[in-house]
């Protein structure tokens, strides 16, 4: 476990290497500020999927839906704000915020009930839903997008609070949360020992089914939050946006140390995987890389860390060996 | 397929299919003729060989999410290389398809097998980087009816069966039902009589005491990501046959369709379980829902939900079974 936690290590010198690489290919353009601003503005809603996703993963599951709770719940405040008249601007805002929040955490929980107490496997509980969801939200919409939002609704996407953007300075928070929960809480600590092992969770008198239940329904709340950013920043919401994040969420999550078998995984390394792919995704707009180029690129950059932590593994199970670490890791 | 013809999952869903067509067919007369009927099978029968390559992997306790990827891969490739040589030949496109799918399933496999990574997170990856790939380096053009080689179009109208209607023109049974029956009776020999075949129910039943047994996995996971690369390779020349049509951006996005029909037709993604014939039930489920939608009143937009909702159906449905028939065992039922 104290070799593991060297891999945030690992992470921050190949972040800080990878930053000065593309600063120097690309002089002048790279290191600005609006280059940065423009980068953190990005990341905060898709860094928030992330992290529903690492819980997920945190508990030896995983949750496809996300991108689909966050278009759902984004659909359903973005009817609110632009549908809603009469009310005091404040109001409708609390009310679209809330309800966006509510819908996702209708979802988490669903999603929680199949995997926990009907017993569906999360990868195909959370296809099932990740159709479901978007499918309610093109109902709704008939696929056409919402325009239009309060001026004072943009603030959260697009303003500043002590020169830092709001997307962030929410990320910043609810990252420090979620880091809470893990860390501080029973929830957190049944999380991690569930999915390292269940049966040894279960044995220890965890109810599994409640430690799960209860992570979906964080993972469905932090996709609320995410679409909350997602529509404020965009201005606007048409169901399907966003498809792109479920395979760069899965990436940075497993970028960042966390194990996809279940039992490991730090806020702090998915935060740092976070900021490495907006730095070569900045890096690849500067350069103009087409999106087909980015797509086969992020594909490459999943496989290679999976492939790149399999041998690690080995090598830390070979030295290991000695010190009667054995873990029996064959049951696929 | 011994003793009982339909096992308990198999007969529902029959019985459900059957109701439903009732249903369609008294809203709309036409649903219930031949004619309709060969329509049906010739659309939809690419659609069921993904799902029979889905199913083999379901079985083995895996799950693959870049077969679209992979279709439209061989396609694209194959339809290119004939213009580009201008050999029209059918049999060389399904040649270049299929080893396209074989090529790009063991990749699959090399991340799968030789580096043990979860199946989905590595097919999820490679169905990026197989289609970023695509069109990346192969191109994004459209290829028109005009520019398609001939032999495309003749496979698309070759009937095995032709009738005649009343005012004396005729419609037939396509000829890729044929390839369809060639693809399922291939698999069910596969499944049954090879000792590969009794390996994959054997790793999706219990994959340590499969390698405990002396199984040769990795020879097994080889052979079910390239089976399915193969699979997926005949469906991209039918697709093209079929449509006339080829965009490097069609099929990608089905896959969850495809998911659904074999995940109602009983298999379950922790192996072992689930029938050919449970799979063809689910796939004949799905396309008659799709085309049918409007037919019962209900928008294009409906789709999506409806997937889904038949895969939480379908897989709930499984999983009660599933628990109920363990019964209240200490050590089952914990984390299905």
């Amino acid at each position: 476990m104290m070799k593991r936690g060297s891999h945030n290590l690992t992470l921050f010198i190949i972040l800080v290497a990878v930053t000065i690489l593309i600063s120097i290919s690309l002089p002048n353009k790279f290191l600005t500020l609006i280059n940065f601003q423009s980068m953190t503005g990005q990341f905060p809603e898709f860094g928030l999927l992330a992290l529903a996703m690492m819980l997920a993963m945190l508990t030896g599951g995983i949750d496809l839906s996300v991108v689909s709770v966050a278009n759902l719940s984004g659909v359903v405040a973005a009817l609110i704000l632009s549908k809603v008249t009469g009310l005091p601007i404040g109001l409708v805002i609390l009310l679209a915020i809330l309800a966006a929040v509510g819908t996702s955490a209708a979802c988490g929980l669903f999603n929680g009930v199949l995997i926990s107490f009907v017993g569906v496997p999360p990868i195909l509980a959370t296809l099932g839903t990740q159709g479901l969801f978007i499918g309610i939200a093109i109902v709704v919409t008939e696929g056409y997008s919402i325009l239009g939002f309060p001026e004072e609704f943009l603030f959260i996407g697009t303003g500043e609070l002590f020169l830092l953007p709001m997307p962030l300075v929410l990320f910043i928070i609810v990252a420090l949360i979620v880091a809470f929960i893990l860390r501080k809480t029973r929830q957190g600590f049944y999380m991690r020992m569930l999915g390292s092992n269940p049966t040894v969770s279960r044995f220890s008198g965890v109810s599994n089914r409640m430690v799960l239940l209860k992570t979906y329904l964080l993972a469905g709340i932090l996709a609320g939050v995410a679409a909350v950013v997602m529509i404020s920043r965009v201005n606007s919401m048409r169901p399907g946006y966003g498809y792109a994040y479920l395979l760069q969420a899965v990436l940075v999550v497993i970028l960042g140390g966390t194990d996809p078998k279940g039992g490991f995984g730090t806020v702090l390394g998915v935060v740092m995987a976070i900021l490495m792919l907006q730095v070569i995704q900045s890096g690849s707009n500067i350069l103009a890389f087409t999106p087909f180029f980015k797509k086969f690129i992020w594909g490459l950059m999943l496989l290679l860390v999976m492939v790149i932590n399999f041998f690690m593994n080995r090598i830390r199970e070979a030295r290991s060996k000695g010190l009667g670490d054995v873990r029996e890791k064959d049951a696929a | 397929m011994r003793g009982k013809l339909f096992r308990n999952n198999e007969l529902y869903l029959f019985i459900i299919i059957v109701l439903f067509s009732i249903v369609i067919t008294i809203i709309n007369p036409s649903f219930l003729t031949i004619e309709n009927m060969f329509d049906l099978i010739k659309s939809s029968s690419g659609m069921a060989i993904l799902a029979m390559g889905m199913f083999i992997v379901l079985l083995s306790g895996g799950i693959d999410v870049s077969f679209t990827a992979v279709a439209i891969a061989g396609q694209y490739i194959a339809v290119n290389t004939l213009i580009a040589t201008g050999v029209d030949n059918l049999l060389l496109a399904f040649a270049i398809s299929c080893a396209v799918g074989v090529f790009l399933g063991a990749i699959n496999a090399v991340f799968i097998s030789l580096f043990n990574l979860p199946t989905l997170i590595t097919t999820l990856g490679t169905l990026s980087l197989f289609h970023g790939a695509l069109t990346e380096f192969v191109g994004t053009k459209s290829i028109n009816t005009g520019q398609l080689p001939d032999c495309f179009k003749s496979f698309g109208h070759m009937n095995i069966l032709t009738l005649t209607r009343a005012d004396g023109t005729t419609y037939g049974l396509s000829v890729f039902a044929l390839i369809l029956l060639g693809v399922i009776v291939l698999s069910w020999l596969i499944l049954r009589y090879t000792v590969l075949g009794r390996g994959i129910y054997a790793i999706g039943g219990n994959y340590t005491a499969a390698r405990r047994g002396g199984l040769n996995i990795r020879f097994i996971q080889f052979f079910i990501y390239m089976y399915v690369g193969f699979l997926a390779g005949i469906m991209g020349v039918m697709h093209l046959s079929l449509i006339r049509y080829s965009n490097p951006n069609y099929i990608v996005g089905t896959e969850l369709s495809v998911i659904a029909a074999v995940v109602i037709g009983g298999s379950r993604i922790t192996g072992g379980s689930g029938s050919i014939l449970g799979t063809m039930l689910g796939v004949i489920m799905i396309v008659i829902l799709e085309k049918n939608l409007v037919l019962i009143g209900l928008s294009s937009y409906w789709h999506q939900f409806f997937i889904g909702l038949i895969i939480i159906v379908g897989v709930s449905a499984t999983y009660i079974q599933n628990r109920m028939r363990r019964g209240r065992s200490v050590l089952a039922g914990g984390m299905g």
